[in-house]
This record gives C-alpha cells, structure tokens and sequence, in this order.
C-alpha cells in the first residue's frame, strides 16, 4: 500500500471521518485510530524533515555537528575521569575491550539520546502553540517526531561507535547488532513515554523543563555513565544493609536507565547477552511508561488549545 | 439536494475566566490551588445545519462566540455539552502560514505546511504547480521563507491551505490577505468553490461582502443563537439591535 492505494485511501479516511466526526469517538473509535494513524504517518515523516533539514541549515559542517557533542564530552570524560581519576571500568568480556572512551560512549549515547528526547519532547508542545492553535492534526505527531530527529542522530552516532567498536578489536559486536537495534527501540519508546507525559505537565506548570533539566543533569551521575557500577557495589559491601535487607545498590538500581545502560555496554563492549533481569526492566519500562504518557496525553490532548 | 454537511446539536462551550491562574509551582503551592475561575459559557446551545454546497455566515458582535463556534468545527476546540457532525473532508483557514519553518525553502514549507493540513505527498506533488501558482512567488521558491516579505508569506500560505480541497471550508476573516490582483483570485476561486458544489462557512464582520456572497446567515450574539436565514433578513434584525 502507501503509494499505490492513496486515491482509495483518501476515499476511505473522508468516509470514515464523516461517519465519526462526533465528540468522543477518537478515544473508543478504534476505526477512527486508524484512519488517524494514516494521517498522522506523512505529517510525521514531514515534520522530522523538518527539525533535521532545518536545524544545522547555514552551518558549514552540517550534520556533522551532531557528532561534535558527543566526542567532546567523551574526550573531556576520559580526561577527568580516565586520567585523573583513574576509573577503570572491567574489561570487556567476552570481547577483550580495555578502553576507557569506548566503555564510555556504550552508555554515554543512550544516556544523551534519551536526555535530549526528554528534554527536547518536553518544550515542543509550547514550542508550537501557534499551530496547536491554528490547524487541526494529531498532537501526538509532535512529540514523535521530535524524538524522531533525535534518534536519527542516535542512530548515526551508534553507527560510529560501532565502527570504532570493530576498529578496536571487537568484531563480535555485528553479531549482536539486531539484538542492540531492540534495545534502542525499547529506550526510545521509555523516552517517548516519558516525553508525553512531562509535554503535558509542562503546559500546566512551566517549572516543569527547569526542574527536569536540573533532574537529568543530577540523573546522569546517578547512572553509571561515566563510572562503572562496580564502584558503587564495593561502596554498598562497605556500608551494608540499609534496612530490612535492602543495600544501597538495590537503591541505585532502582534507576530505570540503569537497566537500560547496563544492557547496552552488555551487548556493544561485552558483546553478550544482557542479564535476563535487565532485558525484562526494559522491556516493561517502556510499555508501561510508553502506555502511562499515552494515556495522559490522550487525556489532554483536547485542552490544549485552551490551556496554552 | 439538501444534504446537510455540517451539523450542529445542542453545541455548548464553556471558558475558565481566571481571575488567578498558577502557572508556576511556587505560586500553586504557595496559594494551596492551581487557579480561581470563573465559568464563562462562550457558546450556549447552538443548534442548526448547514446544507451541502452552501455558502454559510456567521456573523455577530466581538465576542459572540463566532469563532469559537468555527473553532469547534475545525476540531481545535471541543464543545462541552451537544456535537457537531461535519460530513467529508474540512479544511480551516483560521491563520495561514503557520507551521512554516523560516530556515526551509517555500518548496520544503509547501509540503510540510500541506501535510500539516491533511494532504499526502502524491496530492501536494499533483497541486504544486498550481499552489505555486496561485500564491504568485514562483521566482522565489527556492529562497528560504524568512526572506519573504509578509505579503508573500501570507500568499504562499493561503494558496496551500486552499488547495486542500476539502468539501467544507472553513474561513475566519482572512479573505483580506495580499495586494487587490491577489484577492480578485481569491474572490474568484470562492466562486469557483461554490460552482463546484462545495460547502464555505465563513466568519466575518463585513456585511456588505457577506450578504452578497453567503446563501444564508447566522447571527451570534453573547454565545446564542438569534436569527438562521436569508441573508437580507438576518443581517436586517442584526442592525435594528445593534445600531
């Protein structure tokens, strides 16, 4: 379908629309999701054309600026952190892996990518509100779509690591490539969920990006981004039990992106299965904060032309 | 032949007057409430049909509820009490050019703009000519739409919106857009929309122009219904209230 079946299509959606043009009917029409959903996948792919085409227009490198971040902050980590602080993470196993900014970028990508949807996510509601105001269309789009462009860039980015990953030695790391491509779905649907849930709180309460900036910036020294999660265990076996037989560790790990981050160094520097446990956190994180920021947007998503 | 296209039941919208709205966690908090508001009902159990293919006013005071009630038809604001039944594909020309990127060419914006709209890609490939056209910037394209000057802009943005080719227009006073030749094309292709059997629902303070243009009319006055018909008599009880 797609290109072939437009003209039909169309008939199909204008008939359709007519019958079920009423109030309510989107939030128990299933029929209505779908023609909806049609609608909804071109304005989708325009508007991701659009935050990509129009962000680095007028720069010399372009795209490129993209990859710029990440390999700044990676060489100011593994300065501080590597050579100063003298952090070594365990090496790779099976793969063999021994280096530092490597280790680094396996969990300091997703953290960025899932960073950035947040965040971006979050402001994109007020961001359009002249168009929220103006035009009818799914609202929703706007939030998939701007995480859309993200991890466009994501994608881009893991590429690299993973080409630097083989120049590195650890060629296994094609092999577990559709395995790493499910995770990084799983995470962006635990960010898209996250997204449409602050999207929302942040029309109500403006506070809400400044707050959640200040949480994700903390957040990422609370996750095992640029320090192994070893370090913290030891630091738990030396203090003990907290209470009732729960360990600091156990609190730490309470983090979701923890799961995430500890699954993705398993399958890019380790190349090895993740443990059983973080593969079941992650994939029921993102249903049920992908189903919970649904849901709530679902719930909002006819206010908001009033409420902004 | 009397199809009705637009159906209108019972429609109530209702507005939260603030007198304090809380907009920032400290003052909600502080305050112990989100806001104070008062209800304001805008619209007030609006019922009537606009037939198929005609071209439909509405017309009233500042503030009567006109364009909160083409808002409604538009899907941007939701009734709060009755519905509204729109029969085949609406297209709204509530402000145009919005969602244009000004980094982006007018070629890129065309199509982000006509899929914001509701057209596919094939639809906005088939139209581009004529949407280029119409607008009368075609030397411009390919120039990003920040250096338009604002006359262009509203063109290229109304000739998208109106190649939407919906069965139900929906119009909100910005017929007055662009220099006199670009709105005798307008002007032109509302009739053309009219020959070719379309429904336009048009908001606007110019009686003149309405009552020469529009079938039928309905008079808004403080969210209620007064008057539904021919344009003479509606626009005729209009004056006699409010002069």
């Amino acid at each position: 379908m797609g290109a072939g079946g437009t003209d039909a299509d169309t008939g199909h959606c204008i008939l359709v629309e007519a019958v079920t043009r009423r109030r309510n009917v989107f939030r128990d029409g299933s029929v209505a999701v779908s023609t909806e959903f049609k609608r909804s996948r071109e304005l989708f792919v325009n508007l991701t054309q659009r935050e990509l085409k129009g962000k680095y227009k007028r720069t010399v490198l372009g795209q490129l600026w993209s990859l710029a971040n990440p390999l700044a902050l990676m060489l100011v980590y593994t300065f501080v952190f590597a050579f100063i602080f003298r952090i070594a993470p365990p090496v790779g196993s099976p793969s063999g892996l021994d280096a530092f900014p490597l280790w680094l970028l396996c969990g300091l990508l997703p953290w960025i990518f899932f960073s950035n949807v947040v965040q971006q996510g979050m402001g994109v509601l007020l961001a359009n509100e002249g168009l929220i105001k103006k035009v009818y269309f799914p609202r929703n789009v706007l939030i998939f779509s701007s995480a859309a462009s993200i991890a466009v860039n994501w994608g881009i980015e893991m590429l690299v690591l993973v080409i630097a990953l083989m120049i590195a030695g650890a060629y296994g790391v094609l092999l577990w490539m559709p395995i790493v491509i499910l995770f990084m779905l799983l995470l962006a649907i635990f960010a898209v969920g996250i997204a449409l849930m602050l999207s929302i709180a942040n029309v109500h309460f403006r506070d809400t990006q400044y707050f959640v900036g200040i949480i994700l910036q903390l957040g990422m020294y609370l996750t095992p981004v640029i320090y192994p999660i070893t370090l913290v265990q030891s630091l738990s076996d030396d203090v003990g039990n907290l209470v009732a037989g729960i360990s600091l560790v156990d609190l730490y790990r309470l983090n979701p992106m923890e799961r995430f981050l500890s699954a993705f160094r398993s399958l890019l520097y380790d190349n090895a299965w993740p443990t059983l446990g973080d593969t079941i956190a992650c994939i029921l994180l993102a249903a049920i904060v992908f189903a919970l920021g649904w849901v709530v947007f679902r719930r909002n998503e006819r206010k908001l032309a009033e409420i902004l | 032949m009397t199809d009705v296209a637009v159906q209108i039941d019972q429609v109530s919208k209702k507005f939260r007057l603030y007198k304090e709205r809380n907009q920032s966690l400290k003052s909600a908090i502080m305050r112990g409430r989100k806001s104070v508001h008062e209800d304001f009902w805008a619209l007030k159990d609006i019922s009537f049909d606009i037939n198929a293919g005609e071209t439909f006013g509405l017309v009233g005071d500042n503030g009567s509820g006109k364009s909160t009630l083409l808002k409604c038809m538009a899907q941007i604001l939701y009734p709060d009490k009755g519905s509204i039944a729109m029969k085949g594909r609406v297209a709204a020309l509530l402000e145009v050019g919005s969602g244009f990127h000004p980094e982006l060419s007018g070629r890129e914006n065309i199509f982000l703009n006509g899929s914001i709209l509701g057209m596919s890609k094939q639809e906005i490939i088939a139209k581009f000519d004529s949407i280029v056209d119409f607008s009368g910037v075609s030397e411009f394209i390919d120039q990003p739409v920040k250096n338009y000057s604002s006359g262009m802009y509203v063109r290229l943005g109304f000739s998208v919106a109106i190649h939407v080719d919906p069965d139900i227009l929906l119009v909100d006073e910005v017929l007055a857009v662009g220099d006199e030749t670009f709105q005798q094309k307008c002007a032109d292709k509302f009739v053309e929309f009219r020959r070719e059997g379309k429904t336009v629902i048009i908001v606007s303070h110019a009686l003149g122009t309405m009552m020469t243009m529009c079938d039928r009319l309905a008079w808004l006055n403080h969210g209620e219904l007064q008057k539904v018909g021919e344009p003479e008599s509606v626009v005729a009880a209009y004056r006699s209230i409010a002069h």
